[in-house]
């Protein structure tokens, strides 16, 4: 039992974290609010420490080293990599997070109009609820039970509704915090009615015997359906087609640092929600090592559709933060080739699994340059004091001419997301590529590969109005955001998606030991080698000799 | 030390161009020169250092770990092709830092910083010997060619920037899942990625052929759109005539080269077995595209887009030689590498002079420059003889290599089909005929190409050159800058002076007020070249001449590399041609057999001799 | 009717579980009753949320596919005669319970600024 306790060691750092700032923050001094954010560092970054398991006398335990039947076995490894991931982004988003709510109200203390009201303070519960979302992904990645999956799932998206809600006082905060709820709501029906079924096919709720029961009977009618409807509901979580309807709104709705929390956090949760599922059904079928035939099909077309489809409608729009959430919609696409891919062979180019997990935090970084740019940009405050937020792209015109740090961070990150070599995005689209090839997808990686080009409009775009144009005097940027730890956290992430490409051996290496797989209960078959002439390896030997 | 200086070659420009964007202001000029000058030190000690009598091995080979996870390693070496092409890159680099002094008014620092990166990644993709540092390296040279084209490029240019970017970026995708198919491939073998070309080569010797169509199709549309061959060569007229003339010298000097030296270190050892079966297809379309360039040169009032039309017929004769896959022809499409380089990058440069002086490059309203600018027009006659392949000079040789190896390649004969006809009955009629799927038909028609090329150019020289002196209306006398005719480059300036922000202001060197700005310029340049311009064409014609008299030294040195090549080919073919032949009625693609029996010795010398070094 | 709920038994792999050896009280009612209810509901509330556009009707439309799942758990707990199923109820009530919490302080935050419950008004965001 103390072993289960262990595994959680970072989730209650952070929880305990929580309870102190919720109540820090009701303080009726400005020096002790102000302390929130701080804490919430604090905390994440005790629970990044705890999570590499390198504390003495705090060890945590991963899935292989608890007892067989339960704790998380089929993926042993994801446990450290998820959480320090989870830590060391949410550091990075806590930059993003300052000033985004309690502002005016905090003005209108600081000039003496108002006094300290606990009710109309938002700030205790805002710097809570982001904790509690980091705390249910990282729950998320030490489920090994649909029940724990599902609370897991549920905790890392209810705060993130509010958080949309709460981030502005604009109505369309509201709206896309109300809409964000309801598809949010039928996203967790459609996953819970999944797991349901699962329950009912296999008799258990233990992923890992869940695995078991597939792998001795095979998907049967009822936990393919099951399956599928849980891949469904989670596609919500990673704004996958068809669930990605309220991605654009809701991005553009929230506040931009929430909205770089969006990108983040939930996707995340739901990338290891589904690759927890499928490895359940495991990528042991079929002539190569893939998922069974029906689940690879789909999850095929759902990442064929996805990249498709938000590549393609990022192109029409002319607001930065719905372009931005088109490409958050592809980059899921691009990911979920690495599901299909699998495991394959373990190493790092081979192994899908890996490539998604590295994937994960290169997205994470540079999205989070770009949101961040756009938090550090203020427009004319409105009827309320609050400055309207900076949307549309001409309004980034001139911007590395105007704000040269701002600027560059923006064309840095935008040209890593786009996948240009040598930024970080580059080295986190090629194991996917290779991964994608080793399993013998390589349609789909012709499709990943027009879809990068295509997502090249749109990112130019955003480019060329921050190189390219001449800043005007119309364009709705007023100021840089007084809060200094935003501009930080963007650049932090600048600085990431350069230092990361070149000393990002650490990471992958980090990235291929959590995606080792163990779907030893069936069978491995060899590795396909389709159409190599047998004598090929003896062909290569004494031919490499004399080519040097 | 030698194996640093590639290295070199490639962080001192980047340095450079930190120094340039972050140092102080008004130094950005000499820097920039000073880097560049460098660079050509540095590639004169290498061609000094460099072994010629191994001119196949790659040598100064290094290799730094880098992402071993993935299998890279940042590696570098060159053979006698890659170093060539590598000296012509550092031969243009000051010569587009030169002809930038004047012509370059705003925004500087950032100009010539580009410059820099452009340079460094261009040095990155001949020198590297790991597959995805020639990736990075060859994806890299977009951006700053986007900056400079969007930035300092005349009326169309985000358009022309964009189209240029988004149609390489999207074949460069394509091409990267080849790639990557290749290195998959190799490390099925081999039980391990690795992404060193020479492995992957070795490697790739064993893909079936079926996997070879496709990865020779995935390379292609990588490669082809950067030559650019003809389908896809639109956004290259459009990116030249927008492109300032530092931009357009690259562009045609080494940008262009990338997709031929993809091509010739990429899709030939790639998938040497598929490139020989579409040989004929490839050559084709390449020579669609040198008539169809020929002939929309016709049609150009435009003397830049002119050019780069010519561009188009010209790496049409490139990759037609290419496609020969016998010695003749791919030295004859290395040397027009380097040939196209010097002739067409000059013949931008003089028409950026032009364009300075009178901010129009319509041939309408130019002529009979020759009375009022004798030093240039007499580099004009010069450089257009030598594009259009005047014997003596540089580009006579390697349009002939490639005619003559296209004319050879066709061991097809030996089965009698076709082309019996014109010449007689099969058998040796083409003396010293190689194996291969060309022949003369494919070298008639290009020929007929080649006669279209100078027509059109010395047109356009007659045009421009001699005749009655033409210049544009208002333009009395080039002291005074006509507004009508200012490039809305230059325009730009008079409405932008509020928002120049810091950048501009730091460069008053050069005025951040317009309308001073362009007297300042006009006032500068005189009526003819000055000493500046004469000195960065100078090297030019030199080399133009030089190598047209005495091509020798270059055919020599690549003949090594080329004979490799051809060689490599030719094993791969073998195979499978055995195993092809067996089915009676079914005429094999290359028939090496009967080639032999009617000539045994033509084409198998010193074959030990090559791949065993 | 009859045959409806048939068939769609049989897409739920009433096949696959056929029950023998139930208990003799639930010979009447059988797993597959209480999954096509589930499935029913389920249904129901989809198409209700995906069909209506009042806010509270929505709501209670997904808290419908959420007891749909509640039925099917327990009927399966039953059929697999352990506690899993039960547990994983109460936790889902648990989270219903949340999710109505926060539907409705939204769902009120919203009229009061625009006197309306239907989706359609709000479209500010243009989506």
């Amino acid at each position: 039992m103390m072993e289960r306790v262990t595994y959680l060691y970072p989730e209650i750092a952070l929880f305990i974290t929580t309870c102190i700032v919720m109540i820090v923050g009701l303080s009726r001094e400005l020096k002790h609010r102000k302390l929130c954010a701080p804490i919430s560092g604090l905390g994440l970054l005790a629970a990044g420490v705890l999570a590499t398991g390198l504390v003495p006398g705090f060890h945590v335990a991963t899935g292989a080293e608890v007892d067989p039947t339960a704790g998380q076995i089929l993926l042993p490894n994801l446990v450290p990599y998820a959480k320090v991931l989870v830590a060391g982004v949410g550091i990075l988003l806590l930059l993003l997070q300052a000033g985004t709510v309690d502002r005016v109200e905090e003005a209108r203390i600081a000039s003496g109009r108002a006094a300290f009201n606990p009710l109309r303070s938002n700030r205790a519960e805002y710097y809570a609820f982001f904790l509690f979302s980091l705390t249910g992904l990282m729950l998320c990645a030490s489920a090994d039970d649909l029940i724990w999956l599902f609370l897991a799932l549920e905790l890392t998206s209810l705060p993130t509704y509010i958080m949309v809600t709460m981030s502005t006082s604009r109505h369309s905060s509201q709206e896309a915090g109300v809409k964000y709820f309801f598809l949010g709501a039928l996203g967790a029906a459609v996953f819970l009615y999944g797991f349901t079924l699962l329950y009912g096919a296999t008799g258990s709720t233990n992923l890992n015997q869940i695995h078991h029961a597939i792998a001795a009977g095979g998907l049967s009618g009822l936990s393919l359906a099951g399956m599928l409807l849980a891949l469904l509901g989670v596609c919500f979580k990673i704004a996958a087609v068809p669930m990605h309807f309220y991605t654009a709104d809701v991005y553009q709705g929230a506040a931009s640092s929430v909205s770089a929390f969006l990108a983040f956090v939930p996707k995340t949760a739901g990338f290891i929600a589904i690759l927890l599922l499928a490895s359940c059904a495991g990528w042991t079928h079929g002539a190569g090592d893939s998922l069974p035939d029906a689940l690879r099909t789909v999850l095929w077309v759902i990442a064929a559709l996805t990249m498709t489809v938000g590549n393609v409608l990022a192109i029409w729009q002319n607001s930065v933060k719905r372009i931005l959430a088109y490409s958050s919609i592809a980059h899921s696409g691009y990911m979920l080739v690495g599901v299909v891919a699998g495991p394959g062979g373990g190493t790092f180019a081979t192994s899908g699994i890996a490539a998604v997990l590295f994937y994960l935090l290169c997205y994470g970084v540079m999205n989070i340059g770009t949101f961040g740019v756009l938090a550090c940009l203020e427009g004319r405050a409105g009827a309320d004091g609050e400055p309207a937020e900076i949307e549309s792209l001409d309004d980034l015109r001139g911007l590395c001419q105007r704000h040269p740090v701002l600027g560059w961070t923006m064309v840095i990150c935008t040209l890593s997301l786009l996948g240009l070599p040598p930024l970080l995005g580059f080295f986190g689209k090629v194991p996917l590529f290779t991964s994608a090839i080793s399993a013998g997808e390589i349609p789909l990686v012709v499709v990943l590969g027009l879809n990068s080009a295509i997502a090249a409009f749109y990112y130019l775009r955003i480019v060329g109005s921050c190189l390219l144009e001449k800043p005007e005097t119309t364009t709705g940027i007023v100021r840089v955001t007084p809060f200094g730890s935003r501009p930080a956290g963007a650049l932090a992430s600048a600085a990431g998606v350069i230092v990361l490409a070149i000393f990002g051996n650490g990471f992958m290496a980090a990235s291929e030991k959590a995606a080792a797989y163990d779907g030893g209960h069936v069978e491995k078959k060899e590795p396909r080698a389709a159409g190599v002439p047998e004598t090929a390896p003896q062909a290569l030997g004494p031919a490499k000799a004399e080519g040097h | 030390m030698n194996e640093l200086y590639l290295f070199l070659l490639m962080v001192i420009p980047l340095a450079a161009a930190g120094v340039v964007a972050l140092g102080p202001a008004g130094r950005e000029k000499s820097v920039s020169m000073a880097a560049m000058l460098l660079c050509g030190v540095i590639t004169l000690l290498l061609l000094l250092a460099f072994d010629w009598t191994r001119a196949a091995t790659m040598q100064f080979e290094a290799s730094v770990a880098w992402l071993p996870r993935l299998g890279l390693s940042l590696s570098v070496g060159v053979d006698s092709v890659a170093l060539l092409l590598i000296a012509l890159t550092a031969l243009l680099g000051p010569i587009c830092v030169a002809c930038s002094y004047t012509a370059i008014t705003e925004r500087v620092r950032t100009y010539y910083a580009w410059l820099l990166v452009l340079q460094s990644a261009m040095f990155g993709v001949f020198a590297a010997r790991d597959l995805v540092l020639f990736y990075i390296a060859f994806e890299f040279t977009l951006v700053p060619m986007y900056v400079l084209i969007a930035l300092y490029g005349s009326t169309n240019r985000k358009k022309a920037a964009t189209k240029f970017f988004l149609y390489t970026f999207t074949g460069s995708m394509i091409a990267l899942a080849g790639l990557v198919y290749v290195a998959w491939h190799a490390a099925e073998m081999r039980k391990g990625w690795s992404f060193d070309i020479a492995t992957l080569e070795l490697a790739a010797r064993t893909l079936p052929a079926s996997a070879q169509g496709w990865v020779l199709a995935a390379l292609l549309a990588g490669f082809a759109v950067k030559v650019p061959l003809f389908p896809l060569h639109t956004w290259l007229p459009l990116a030249h005539t927008e492109a300032p003339t530092a931009g357009s010298v690259i562009l045609a000097g080494v940008l262009l080269k990338l997709g031929t030296y993809g091509i010739y270190r990429f899709a030939i050892p790639f998938a040497p077995a598929a490139f020989a079966e579409y040989a004929p297809a490839i050559s084709a379309v390449c020579i669609v595209g040198i008539l169809y360039g020929g002939l929309i040169c016709w049609v150009q009032t435009d003397v830049k887009k002119l050019v780069a039309y010519s561009s188009v017929a010209h790496l049409g004769f490139c990759i037609l030689g290419m496609a020969a896959l016998n010695t003749a022809g791919l030295s004859g499409s290395i040397m027009y590498m380097i040939n196209h380089g010097l002739s067409t990058g000059a013949l931008f440069l003089l028409i950026g002079m032009i364009y300075e002086r009178y901010h129009t490059r319509n041939m309408k309203e130019l002529g009979g420059l020759a009375a009022k600018m004798p030093v240039w027009a007499t580099f004009m006659v010069f450089f257009a003889m030598a594009s259009v392949g005047l014997p003596g000079l540089n580009g006579f040789v390697s349009e002939f290599l490639c005619l003559i190896g296209a004319f050879q390649a066709d061991g097809r004969w030996g089965a009698g089909s076709m082309g019996s006809g014109l010449w007689g009955s099969g058998g040796a009629a083409v003396p010293g005929a190689t194996w291969g799927s060309l022949g003369p038909w494919y070298a008639g028609v290009a020929g007929v190409g080649m006669i279209v090329a100078a027509m059109y150019l010395l047109y356009m020289v007659g045009r421009v050159v001699f005749g009655p002196l033409v210049e544009p209306a208002g333009h009395g006398h080039e002291a005074h800058g006509s507004e009508s005719h200012a490039a809305p480059g230059h325009g730009s300036e008079s409405h932008a002076a509020p928002g120049h922000g810091s950048e501009s202001r730091a460069t008053t060197g050069h005025g951040s007020e317009s309308r001073a700005t362009t007297e300042r310029v006009h006032g500068v340049l005189p009526a003819d070249l000055n000493l500046r311009e004469i000195l960065t064409l100078a090297p030019l014609a030199v080399l133009c001449l030089g190598l047209g008299v005495y091509p020798t030294p270059v055919l020599e040195a690549i003949n090594g590399p080329v004979q490799k090549t051809a060689y490599m080919v030719e094993d791969a073919v073998k195979p499978r041609l055995a195993g092809e032949r067996a089915p009676a009625g079914v005429r094999p693609v290359f028939d090496l057999g009967g080639h032999e029996a009617t000539n045994p010795d033509g084409t198998k010398p010193k074959e030990g001799e090559v791949i065993g070094q | 009717m009859a045959g409806l709920v048939e068939m769609v038994s049989v897409c739920f792999g009433g096949v696959a579980l056929a029950q023998t050896g139930y208990p003799a009280e639930m010979h009447r009612l059988t797993l597959d009753h209480y999954m096509v209810v589930s499935a029913v509901m389920f249904a129901i509330g989809l198409i209700g949320f995906l069909t209506r556009r009042n806010l509270i009707i929505m709501f209670l439309c997904t808290e419908l596919m959420f007891q749909a799942s509640g039925i099917a758990l327990v009927a399966l707990g039953r059929y697999h005669l352990d506690f899993t199923g039960q547990t994983f109820v109460i936790f889902v009530l648990t989270v219903a319970a949340a999710e109505a919490a926060m539907a409705l302080a939204l769902v009120v935050l919203l009229f009061r600024r625009r006197e309306s419950l239907d989706a359609e008004e709000w479209s500010e965001l243009n989506g």
